[in-house]
């Protein structure tokens, strides 16, 4: 069985979604209720492969909100993703991906220091952050609708913002190596870090976001922030192909310009109709056949017995696990989200 | 983004620790021993299970000794008074259950509430405790899953006759439980303890015991959140 760890965008959101869930106890509460509020199993998941196999999953609503990141309320944030994670393990899940914020929050306030969740010890090798499938996903999104837009990728100019995370330097790096895209701007706030990306990739071009911007053929942002982002779209060069795979998603409902082209990054599309409601509740255009495509490898590595946290940690995605992950999510039927 | 502030260290031998630990120690002191003597009741109204109630009661007496110790070891005189206060209006709910011989109620009060409360707290409370605290609360902790453990396996072997007592119990009694913490937060907090942290670890408790005797999601949702807010 397969899990997938998410959490709602706003606390208006959680509210809402409350709501129409028919739990008007969580309806009505504000940040402080939420920050007590307990993971819960709240869909049970039955996905067919194009093979022809059957998977089953559930998804457990953490019931993080981003709120508590801008208010610092970081033990809230934290005490939502360690619980999830027991949660998950303690329902036998074998493979469970950390979707959203969930895997940042992990990472950042470096979460494997506390394995003992009460009467539970966290078996890390049961979860995956599925950043792996999504810095795939991104680059085939890239290589694609550049294509579709009539840009030459051999010859543009691409910006990486976010580029020194976990997807973003795998980004970089197929970029580099795969795509030999013309130019690679590698944009993010840490320049110890990005100086050394920069050596690593023996490529690329640091700058800052307002010079990159104008800049750019092709914008990757892989950023997530808790506020989101505004782009002035009359900045950018025309055409623009503006990739936005950070999270929370709002560039393509901010952005609508002639010129510019805004695609949701990171996303999936499943061949089959998948039995969910929970992609309903996170606004995807086709819920039965979109999501994220983390949530996705945690599927592929269902579907393939491969019990293992196949994404973990940072920088640690190669371009030959790309490949390989790559490979399972064609053969199951899912491909990129296109323009 | 920020860093997880590292676990400070506190002065056990500070005259503001020893003063909220005198009521929190005498609330455990206190609950143990209100826990050994419920389950006593207990074995009355259940002779099929005379048995264990009575190995579960007197392993709450043992608990009872050990964190009389936790006090004494940090030189605190606990403050039994305010304890007996404080668990006053769910000890007469408890015993006016046993007296109209409701078994669902009194399991629900004792096995399920205080079993969960008492496990969320000294699992709260094990990483900031002082370390002879901490070992003994760490053997405790494994005790009480025990008792948990056999209010859900009773309930769930009687879940469809004991369903619409135990929604009742929950909303006349899981109120109570909040005013309570309500009235010891700023306690907790002293020693280490949030008020959103014990919350949440006690939904988590309660909601994982009600899961296993039989409530959907949804009932689970509301019976663990019910009251909090106007607490």
């Amino acid at each position: 069985m397969f899990g997938l760890i998410g959490h709602l965008t706003s606390l208006e959101h959680a509210q809402s979604v409350a709501n129409e869930l028919g739990y008007p106890e969580y309806a009505d509460q504000g940040l402080d209720f939420w920050c007590s509020a307990p993971p819960q199993i709240v869909d049970d998941i039955q996905v067919t492969s194009i093979t022809g196999q059957t998977i089953y999953g559930k998804y457990v609503e953490s019931c993080f909100l981003p709120e508590m990141l801008a208010s610092r309320r970081i033990k809230a944030a934290t005490r939502k993703v360690i619980n999830a994670m027991a949660h998950a393990q303690k329902h036998g899940i074998h493979i469970t991906a950390l979707g959203g914020f969930s895997s940042i929050i992990f990472e950042n306030f470096n979460l494997h220091q506390f394995p003992q969740v009460r009467n539970v010890t966290l078996e890390f090798n049961r979860f995956t952050t599925g950043n792996t499938h999504t810095a795939y996903v991104i680059c085939r999104q890239v290589e694609e609708c550049s294509k579709r837009l009539g840009i030459d990728i051999r010859k543009a100019t691409v910006a990486v913002c976010g580029a020194t995370g976990d997807i973003g330097s795998a980004v970089c790096r197929w970029l580099a190596h795969r795509l030999q895209v013309g130019e690679l701007l590698l944009v993010a706030r840490n320049v110890e870090r990005l100086t050394t990306l920069q050596q690593d990739l023996g490529k690329g071009r640091i700058m800052d976001l307002e010079l990159a911007l104008p800049t750019a053929d092709v914008v990757v942002w892989v950023a997530s922030m808790p506020k989101g982002l505004e782009i002035d779209p009359t900045i950018l060069k025309q055409p623009c192909l503006l990739i936005d795979g950070g999270y929370p998603k709002n560039l393509a409902n901010q952005i609508q310009h002639p010129n510019v082209y805004v695609l949701n990054g990171g996303i999936v599309e499943h061949s089959l109709d998948i039995d969910w409601r929970i992609m309903n509740i996170v606004n995807m255009d086709v819920p039965a056949r979109q999501l994220f495509a983390c949530f996705a490898e945690s599927m592929l590595l269902e579907f393939e017995n491969w019990y293992t946290n196949f994404s973990w940690g940072r920088n640690q995605i190669t371009l030959e696990k790309m490949d390989k992950i790559g490979e399972v999510s064609i053969k199951h039927g899912f491909r990129p989200l296109l323009v | 983004m920020q860093q997880l502030e590292s676990i400070p260290k506190y002065d056990f031998h500070s005259e503001i620790y020893k003063d909220a630990y005198s009521r929190i120690n005498a609330i455990v002191i206190e609950g143990e021993q209100e826990a050994c003597e419920n389950y006593v009741k207990l074995a009355e109204l259940l002779p099929d299970s005379q048995a264990e109630l009575a190995r579960l009661s007197k392993m709450e007496s043992r608990h009872k000794k050990g964190f009389e110790a936790c006090g004494r070891n940090l030189d605190v005189i606990p403050d039994l008074g305010f304890a007996k206060q404080f668990f006053s209006q769910l000890h007469a709910n408890f015993q006016r259950a046993a007296t109209e011989g409701k078994v669902v109620t009194c399991l629900l009060i004792q096995a399920l509430i205080i079993e969960c409360f008492a496990i969320a707290a000294y699992n709260v409370y094990i990483p900031v405790a002082d370390g002879f605290a901490r070992k003994i609360t760490e053997g405790v902790v494994k005790d009480e899953y025990a008792h948990l453990n056999y209010g859900e396996t009773w309930l769930k072997d009687h879940f469809q006759p004991s369903k619409s007592e135990l929604e009742q119990a929950n909303r006349q009694n899981l109120p109570l439980v909040w005013k309570m913490l309500n009235q010891v937060a700023k306690d907790a907090l002293v020693l280490g303890m949030e008020k959103e942290a014990l919350v949440e670890d006690f939904m988590i408790q309660y909601g994982e015991a009600l899961s296993n005797i039989g409530f959907t999601t949804g009932e689970i949702m509301r019976m663990s959140a019910y009251g909090l807010v106007s607490a």
